[in-house]
């Protein structure tokens, strides 16, 4: 996308996109340069030739980056002659380094108006793109959403910033040392030569489309609105230890604090548990964002939502949603959307915080307080927090709430270690090893058992030697990246499999009637100890099952597996001490 | 590509660590190749796998229009029956224009990411070296100046720009895009040559005639692009034109054969 310098005589110097196009005060440029440039570029030379200007004729610069006459301090009425601005970005240019060009001031005969037709878009267009940080690429799509032509999209958005509701940003920005990309705040990028000197493509949010230096982000100034008429309706009641917590939530939403951490015992329902806060804040006018690492894990939490609050509007935006840019007060995405907003949220909620892609992510961390509006508030829901957060809790800079016991007022199940040699080698698997064999068996018989593994190679194999070791039984198996996933997670919620292996994609979010959990390998080094504590938390969570085992198959008691039990311990004694527990 | 972006390049090779023409044969494998540049699993830049399954060093090339053909004959059905590009000597392409292979180049081309390719530029340019005769210079099928001033480079001059790394040949401007083009892609073959007639003329005084150039593109399809730079290079004297691409399509009887 190309900025040009224009001119006219109210607002100096300014940096557009489509210089034609006429500004909502009636007022037009009088002419333009061409050739355009990157917006990073322009800005760049604005600013030199701000500077150049006469120091006694005060030049501001504005909010959207013009550069404004305020006449020479004293006096007022003066005419600044036609040919001082653009004499100081000529001169700007030549002494900006950048690759010679034929610059040339081309005057506007005629301006243009927005076309009615796209006139009546105006509103829809304002209320998708509120609190919002769109690239390019994210424009031309929101325009085919609205049946918009690529153009006219750009110009709705350059409307938008001539009114002061957004500003044009570039995508990346040279930094003392390198480049900072504006969406996600990353410095890893890949430079390259281009027709201006060196380009810079940002590595690190592709997931969202490429974004290279070349290119300007719009960035919304305004807050999303809470305008519908919506009822907050819960579903089924909250138990005592629920309401405690919702009531900790109410109050923290109330008051000062900033930030807070709901640390919930698997399967305790926290998420129904921040559902009075969130109705607090959505009557407040808090535009809420539930925010989640997986796709399933969104997917998941929307249709409770929806259930519990009728009449609002809960978009759910995530990379497969096809509708990518909906309007709405409480927004759930996965949490590289987040990256699409810009200070729009008084209220983030972020379910299970230290599963990946947040560990070890601080692309993401940064792209949640750039999408919270000042003095909004983040809720953190995990069942196993990181250590950074529990930290920031000791020293009071988070607030720590606790929900240790589940609803059925049941303890949680308790691993047990089983000591399991793997039989390893280049030959594979041939045959479950009887004790492995004995241990399926007596968990088969009270409830489908989630065998986790901890490759995605393993999954095929082991579905392939339990079927022959067990005929009798349906197993199957899944993994990220399989086609049916949905399908056999469908079969599996069903109750249709004795055995379903899966690795880690499954450890969360997922409730299965009466599962049993066995965990192969478990001292293998991706199971850590917040990933165990997950797949133990698939048993026993709904009230007809309350128990369930766990069982951690390895070859010796790891780290992980020591603590991950005694975690899990901690909870339920928390939980008894706290009458929670029957 | 003028001289500013070229040397842009140059120092870009350099300063990656890629191998100049004299050193070809000595190279330490850089930090950004150590992974296969297609899949990402096994060893880069390019893994036995992935190069098996789309470079496919056990076909052929069709010598008149480069697609993959069984090694066993020379020319494909199309060009057999006298409906491929007329005006080149020989066309050699890499790689199967499909899967990891396309995506690599939509990647390249689409996201913002030229310098991907001096993962594979080493190995491309010994292999154009195996496959075609020897040349005066590279030229590089030219982009309309809107088009680059919107991406900010033209692919095929950034490969051709590797080769002249990579090999000494030296680079030609021999090309200018004069009309721009809607995109091929919707269109049938007839339909190809006619939109791109008059579209590119040589450029003047670049001292083609009587020489043999290298004629370099990311993809070929139906030829019609090549087709009409080499016209437009014939006309100006050129003597040898010799395509070369990185990707092309296969012969549609060994479709779904070649796993």
């Amino acid at each position: 996308m190309k900025f040009f310098f224009t001119y006219d005589p109210d607002y100096a110097l300014r940096l557009s996109p489509c210089p034609e196009l006429d500004r909502p005060d009636g007022t037009r440029a009088l002419a333009f340069l061409t050739p355009g440039l990157p917006l990073g570029l322009a800005r760049v030379v604005l600013e030199n030739a701000r500077r150049q200007v006469r120091p006694n004729w005060l030049a501001r610069c504005g909010l959207d980056g013009a550069v404004r006459r305020l006449g020479p301090a004293g006096r007022s009425g003066m005419e600044w002659s036609q040919r001082e601005p653009r004499a100081a970005v000529l001169r700007a240019l030549a002494a900006s380094g950048l690759p010679a060009r034929e610059w040339a001031w081309q005057e506007i005969r005629e301006s243009r108006d927005l076309a009615p037709e796209l006139l009546v878009k105006e509103e829809v267009f304002s209320t998708r793109v509120r609190g919002r940080q769109l690239s390019e690429g994210d424009l031309t799509r929101l325009g085919r959403e609205l049946g918009l032509l690529e153009e006219d999209v750009l110009r709705l958005a350059e409307l938008a910033v001539q009114s002061g509701a957004g500003e044009w940003v570039p995508a990346l920005v040279r930094e003392t040392a390198g480049w900072r990309c504006q969406r996600c705040g990353s410095k890893q990028v890949e430079e390259w030569p281009d027709d201006w000197g060196t380009a810079a493509t940002c590595l690190s949010c592709t997931c969202l489309g490429s974004l290279t230096s070349r290119q300007a982000l719009y960035r919304d100034r305004r807050r999303i609105l809470v305008s519908s008429a919506f009822r907050f309706q819960p579903v089924g009641e909250l138990n005592s230890a629920q309401a405690a917590a919702a009531e900790q939530l109410l109050d923290f939403m109330r008051g000062k604090e900033s930030e807070a951490l709901l640390w919930a015992a698997c399967g305790a329902g926290k998420t129904e548990v921040c559902f009075p806060a969130i109705a607090w804040a959505l009557s407040q006018g808090r535009a809420v964002l539930f925010a989640a690492p997986r796709q399933d894990v969104v997917h998941d939490v929307a249709p409770r939502l929806a259930a519990a609050f009728p009449g609002l509007s809960a978009p759910v935006l995530t990379g497969a949603s096809s509708r990518r840019f909906a309007a709405g007060e409480l927004v759930l995405a996965t949490t590289h959307q987040v990256l699409r907003f810009h200070q729009a949220f008084e209220v983030i909620i972020l379910d299970e915080m230290d599963a990946f892609p947040y560990a070890g992510g601080p692309m993401l961390a940064w792209g949640l307080q750039r999408a919270l509006a000042p003095g909004g508030k983040i809720l953190y829901l995990s069942a196993t927090p990181a250590p950074e957060i529990l930290q920031r809790a000791r020293r009071g800079a988070c607030r720590l709430i606790r929900l240790p016991a589940r609803y059925h007022r049941r303890p949680l199940p308790v691993p047990r270690w089983v000591k399991l040699t793997m039989p390893w080698g280049a030959a594979g698997l041939s045959q479950c090893p009887p004790a492995l064999a004995a241990e399926l068996e007596k968990l088969v018989a009270h409830g489908p058992v989630l065998l986790f593994v901890p490759e995605i190679p393993w999954v095929e194999r082991w579905v392939a030697v339990l079927r022959q070791t067990f005929p009798a039984w349906r197993i199957d198996g899944s993994w990220s990246a399989d086609g049916d996933r949905q399908a056999k997670t469908a079969r599996l919620r069903r109750g249709e499999y004795e055995i379903f292996i899966t690795t880690s994609i499954l450890e969360r979010g997922v409730t299965i009637r009466g599962a049993q959990v066995l965990v192969l390998a478990a001292d293998h080094a991706v199971f850590g100890l917040r990933g165990l504590v997950q797949m133990a938390g698939r048993a026993g969570r709904t009230a007809d099952f309350p128990g369930g085992e766990v069982v951690f198959a390895a070859d010796r008691r790891s780290r992980a597996v020591v603590e991950a039990i005694r975690w899990i311990e901690e909870q339920n004694r928390l939980a008894a001490a706290e009458g929670l527990l029957d | 590509m003028n001289s500013l972006l070229r040397s842009g390049w140059e120092r870009l090779w350099r300063d990656r660590g890629l191998p100049e023409a004299k050193a070809l044969a000595r190279s330490l494998i850089y930090q950004d190749d150590r992974v296969c540049v297609l899949c990402g699993a096994a060893a880069g830049p390019l893994c036995v796998d992935c190069r098996k399954a789309y470079l496919h060093p056990e076909l052929g090339r069709c010598s008149n229009c480069g697609k993959l053909i069984a090694s066993s004959v020379s020319l494909c059905t199309d060009c057999q029956l006298g409906k491929g590009p007329r005006h080149l000597d020989r066309v050699a392409a890499w790689g199967h224009y499909a899967g990891l292979w396309k995506d690599f180049i939509w990647q390249v081309k689409f996201q913002g990411r030229p310098r991907l390719l001096a993962s594979v530029g080493k190995d491309f340019a010994l292999w154009a070296l195996d496959r075609l005769p020897p040349a005066d210079g590279v030229i590089p099928v030219p982009i309309h100046p809107e088009r680059l001033a919107e991406r900010g480079f033209n692919q095929a001059e950034v490969l051709a720009s590797l080769l002249h790394w990579q090999l000494g040949l030296p680079l030609v401007e021999g090309l200018v895009r004069v009309r721009a083009t809607p995109p091929q892609v919707k269109l049938n073959r007839q339909e190809r040559l006619h939109n791109l007639r008059g579209a590119f003329q040589a450029a003047r005084g670049s001292g083609l005639a009587g020489r043999s150039f290298w004629l370099v593109d990311d993809v070929i399809t139906t030829g019609a692009t090549l087709e009409a730079c080499a016209e437009a290079l014939r006309s100006a004297g050129a003597a040898e034109i010799y395509g070369l691409c990185l990707a092309a399509g296969m012969e549609k009887m060994l479709v779904g054969l070649e796993n």
